[in-house]
């Protein structure tokens, strides 16, 4: 039997790809799937289930849906993915890439410092807000809003959704920066004269041609920041794991505390399932709203 | 009129020093405690300046605790899978590249949304499939040799559960959808004219890749790697479901332990360890910032 040698091309492909598939294959596409299968056991780390797990349906569906935990988890990730990457890295980043488009000295050095949070590790970063969240007026955000008269607080209690929506967006601004300051390198810049010459204000010209010209990026900026915020773990987790009660709990967290702490593993994997779903469709709608080409 | 453009011009770059000096603030300031109270004999959870300045912390860290431990497991651990990652994913993005079966579109698409996957919704069945692959290299030792010392050394190694396989394995997997996307597209920049010149040439196909192939695609593999290399080096979560033996802690997991002594947290030590943990990251970044654009909207434009 002798094999062509476009055949024998053809088959050379599919071995280079299939250590790459077996893998994402065994530790991302097939526990995906079997998430699905798991949610409609009782499946548990520990007790009777954990031995002999039984098929229950949807019954992990319907006590889900049922349950305010899972709705306030819901709640606490859209405000999470809404507050960091749709607005406060989005109006920040968008922010340094407009002004680093003005002739101003020292862009290197404005560039390097606002990209240095994103180099850091989630750990650290958890750690370092500790820090800057300390309670007591030695506190060093508390010694920053003492300049403006404000009585120190204790962050992480009093407004803790408020505070890891403040470290994420932290975070991310140079990835938004960076990503917004190429899109903006794109537009044509006799467009812009054009339109002073035509006397158009600042205003107009950042409302009529940067931002309608710049929507591409924006919205894939808006995607993948979305679906990176969504699956957030280690920040949150050393910085309130979930607390204090329930209050920064995004899915992630939630996911984790069911099947780790609680032992509730087909209950978990319930909460699972919607987290793929939302991202599943996040994804299929950004394939086809900017017609991806492969 | 001239006079009142520059005047314009010059109020709109005060605005723009002024944000970018504000945007900077908050970026820079959480750093200052990290790198003083690592020099701080008297290290605490706020900001002070240091009266004196030492090396004591990095010294206890590496010496009398198990930093160095943290550091070579680490290292090893996102190394591998760094190495692991560029070798598939090189091969893998150049037949994605190359080929024009039917299977090429589904699987970019599927890759892209494989990419999408959050970890944490992964937790639960990916446990339970380490636990399988556990079992069976576990059973595999056992018939392999009967000297306990040597059972327990090789379950170290190939153990998917507390062994260095398993997180070696499960960082690759990880990582591997972002690196395919990176080389693919780089791949796509080099023209196949030249394999094809170079195989007129007389060259076999080995000497085609690492003559021709791989030196174009440096670059690919670069980014691919770096990118790998700091995502895997600063995740948390597998290496906090997967691992519980201190021998295998690294230093996400060794910083995260020394959190929770509660009772007595040293700062001084962890500060010492964070800017340790930090470093390479940061390194890495540095040489990555230059790719991450053509990387992210390469990988999704093709």
């Amino acid at each position: 039997m002798t094999l062509s040698f476009e055949t024998k091309r053809q088959l050379g492909y599919r071995l280079m790809m299939a250590p790459a598939l077996l893998l994402m294959g065994a530790f991302i596409v097939f526990p995906a799937f079997y998430a699905f299968s798991l949610s409609l056991t009782n499946d548990a780390l520990l007790g009777f289930a954990a031995k002999e797990s039984s098929f229950v349906g949807l019954r992990n569906f319907t006590r889900l849906f049922g349950d305010p935990l899972f709705w306030n988890s819901l709640k606490v990730t859209l405000v999470f993915v809404i507050g960091s990457a749709v607005i406060g890295q989005f109006v920040l980043g968008f922010a340094a890439a407009l002004c680093l488009q003005q002739p101003v000295k020292y862009k290197s050095i404005f560039n390097a410092i606002i990209c240095l949070p994103n180099a850091v590790p989630e750990m650290v970063v958890g750690f370092l807000w500790i820090s800057m969240y300390a309670s007591g007026e030695y506190g060093t955000l508390n010694r920053i809003i003492a300049w403006f008269g404000i009585a120190p607080q204790q962050w992480l209690y009093t407004f803790p959704l408020f505070s890891i929506i403040i470290v994420n967006t932290w975070r991310g601004i140079a990835f938004s920066m960076i990503l917004l300051t190429s899109g903006l390198a794109a537009i044509p810049k006799d467009i812009y004269e054009a339109a002073r010459v035509d006397g158009a204000t600042d205003k107009q010209i950042f409302l009529r041609i940067t931002l309608p010209m710049m929507m591409p990026t924006i919205f894939l900026y808006l995607f993948i920041s979305t679906v990176t915020t969504f699956a957030i773990f280690g920040l949150v987790y050393t910085l309130s794991r979930g607390g204090p009660a329930n209050s920064t709990e995004i899915l992630g967290i939630y996911i984790y505390n069911q099947s780790f702490t609680s032992f509730q593993l087909g209950y978990g994997a319930a909460v699972a399932v919607i987290s793929l779903v939302v991202s599943m469709v996040l994804g299929l709608v950004y394939v086809r709203a900017l017609k991806v080409e492969v | 009129m001239m006079q009142a453009q520059t005047h314009l011009e010059q109020a709109t770059q005060k605005k723009a020093y002024l944000t970018l000096v504000a945007i900077s603030f908050f970026c820079v300031i959480p750093f200052f405690w990290v790198l003083l109270a690592a020099f701080d004999p008297q290290a605490t959870q706020f900001l002070s300046l240091p009266k004196e300045l030492t090396a004591g912390h990095f010294y206890n860290l590496l010496v009398n605790e198990s930093g160095v431990r943290w550091i070579f497991n680490s290292v090893l651990i996102v190394g591998l899978a760094t190495l692991l990652t560029l070798v598939f994913a090189g091969f893998g993005g150049y037949a994605l590249s190359r080929t024009s079966a039917w299977w090429k579109r589904p699987l970019l698409y599927a890759i892209i949304l494989v990419r999408i996957v959050p970890p944490p919704a992964l937790i639960v069945p990916v446990y339970k499939v380490m636990l399988w692959l556990n079992s069976a290299v576990n059973n595999v030792i056992l018939t392999l040799t009967e000297n306990v010392e040597q059972q327990i050394l090789l379950s170290r190694i190939f153990s998917f559960v507390d062994g260095y396989l398993g997180l070696v394995l499960i960082h690759t997997a990880m990582q591997l959808p972002l690196a395919i996307w990176i080389m693919k597209t780089f791949f796509d920049a080099i023209p196949k004219d030249y394999e094809e010149a170079a195989a007129l040439d007389g060259a076999s196909q080995m000497q085609t890749v690492r003559r021709v192939l791989i030196p174009l695609a440096l670059p690919g593999f670069a980014a691919a790697g770096l990118f790998a290399f700091i995502n895997a080096w600063g995740d948390f979560l597998m290496p906090l479901m997967f691992t519980s033996s201190p021998e295998l802690q690294t230093l996400p997991l060794g910083m995260f332990r020394a959190f929770l002594r509660v009772d007595a947290i040293d700062y001084g030590f962890l500060t010492a360890l964070a800017v340790i943990y930090t470093l390479p990251a940061v390194i890495a970044f540095s040489f990555a910032r230059k790719y991450l654009t053509q990387t992210f909207s390469g990988g999704v434009k093709g």
